[in-house]
């Protein structure tokens, strides 16, 4: 038995051959046994293996939603809510980013301008409260020189009240000196004892505000999800 | 069932529209699978496997006769249950002898013959055709699985498995011989109108 026999048989009995190559190999199969009994013990076979039981499934394979990773619906207005959320995060970090690095950047150019020793006492009055009282703490040699010409450029004004502020400033010379330009350049004495704080960039109602609508976006954010989920179950 | 609306409905991610065709399909797609893997446990495993993969490829599914592209997934499951056998068996390849030592030749494994054991467990007619379609190639058992026991078209199984028309008739027509060959040795379990008649060693 050729292979091409064995597949026209094959074929014939499934009923795929042209009704020349059946009317054909019907014709053969009269005059040659051994093909005609391969005939038999395929559709046998054939007939064996259709008469096998059909197994029930031992469970059903219905899926769930977890099983193939499906997210509850959500309802259309929820990516406004993701956006505003996102939105207003990375503005309010971006306006904390500016109003903390302003006053620093402001300062930078403060380093170039001056280029001596001078200008020190003037930069170290720029600088915030915990910084000047840092440098009052360093050695008084090393400070002794520009603090001289400091007092002689800005000396401290006679009307000046007397108060718990101006004493502790008696104690240190840094601070005195700083004062004493403070209270020079402003002509306000009330304010000359405090550091000079800049005002922030950008104010810190918009700062609130961002933080407002993102604590809210995100609460409705999950809202929304529970909502859904519970929904869907 | 509608069929063809199940199937849309699924395909924009309705999940009960789709488990409708899971519990029609299920017995077919198990049975499928267990001819080919000839274990119930694994068969399972591979249906569950075919009908999540089915879902989440179901927008790929452009028309024609569904049940050969269901079939084409638990194949390709049965594949890869298969392929996952083979990189950790779970027997040993070859025997061992009394020694505990590997036999050097593993001509036991293409004996066709069952051991006296197994010959006792195949006391029944399904056994002994599951056991003949255990030892076929793989390309020959799906295609038999899926015309004889499936009752597919050629064109049907030609689809499902993604190869001609030609190499469908002549792997259907090779496996029903092997088959024939094997179910010489199951005679007497055989009903009298099955028994063969050619004894192909002649």
């Amino acid at each position: 038995m050729n292979e091409r026999d064995l597949e026209l048989l094959s074929s014939y009995l499934d009923g795929q051959l042209t009704p020349s190559d059946s009317a054909r190999l019907e014709s053969r199969l009269k005059s040659d046994g051994g093909l005609a009994s391969t005939l038999d013990d395929l559709r046998a076979a054939r007939t064996l293996l259709r008469q096998l039981p059909k197994r029930r499934a031992p469970r059903n394979f219905t899926l769930t939603r977890k099983m193939v990773g499906l997210n509850p619906p959500l309802p259309r207005s929820y990516p406004a809510f993701r956006f505003a959320t996102v939105l207003a995060t990375l503005l309010f970090f971006f306006t904390f980013g500016v109003n903390t690095l302003a006053p620093q950047l402001v300062q930078v150019p403060l380093f170039g301008m001056g280029g001596g020793a001078p200008d020190e006492p003037e930069l170290f009055s720029a600088q915030a409260p915990a910084l000047e009282s840092a440098a009052a703490t360093e050695a008084p040699a090393a400070t002794e020189a520009p603090l001289e010409s400091a007092s002689d450029l800005a000396p401290l004004p006679t009307a000046m009240p007397p108060s718990a502020d101006s004493a502790r400033a008696v104690e240190t010379p840094m601070t005195k000196v700083g004062e004493a330009e403070n209270a020079g350049a402003a002509d306000q004495p009330q304010v000359a004892s405090e550091a000079p704080r800049p005002a922030p960039v950008i104010p810190s109602m918009w700062q609130s505000a961002f933080a407002v609508v993102a604590i809210l976006g995100a609460s409705l954010m999950a809202l929304l999800r529970r909502s859904a989920s519970n929904r869907w179950k | 069932m509608n069929e063809q609306a199940l199937i849309t409905d699924a395909q924009g991610g309705n999940l009960d529209a789709f488990n409708t065709l899971v519990l029609h399909y299920q017995d077919s797609v198990f049975n499928t699978a267990l001819r080919i893997l000839g274990d119930e446990d694994q068969a399972a495993d591979a249906s569950q496997e075919a009908f999540i993969s089915a879902f989440k490829s179901i927008t790929s599914f452009r028309g024609g006769s569904f049940k050969a592209w269901l079939m084409r997934t638990v194949t390709n499951a049965c594949y890869d249950e298969l392929r996952r056998q083979k990189r950790r068996p779970t027997t040993p390849l070859e025997p061992d002898t009394d020694d505990g030592e590997e036999m050097d030749s593993p001509r036991w494994l293409a004996d066709p013959n069952m051991t006296p054991a197994q010959q006792a467990e195949a006391d029944e007619v399904e056994h002994a055709i599951q056991h003949c379609l255990n030892n076929l190639p793989l390309e020959f058992k799906t295609v038999v699985v899926m015309a004889d026991i499936q009752g597919m078209d050629y064109t049907e199984v030609a689809a499902s498995i993604r190869v001609p028309l030609g190499t469908i008739k002549s792997r259907l027509a090779r496996a029903r011989l092997r088959l024939r060959e094997c179910l010489q040795g199951f005679a007497e379990l055989l009903p009298a109108s099955y028994r063969l008649t050619t004894d192909i060693t002649q």
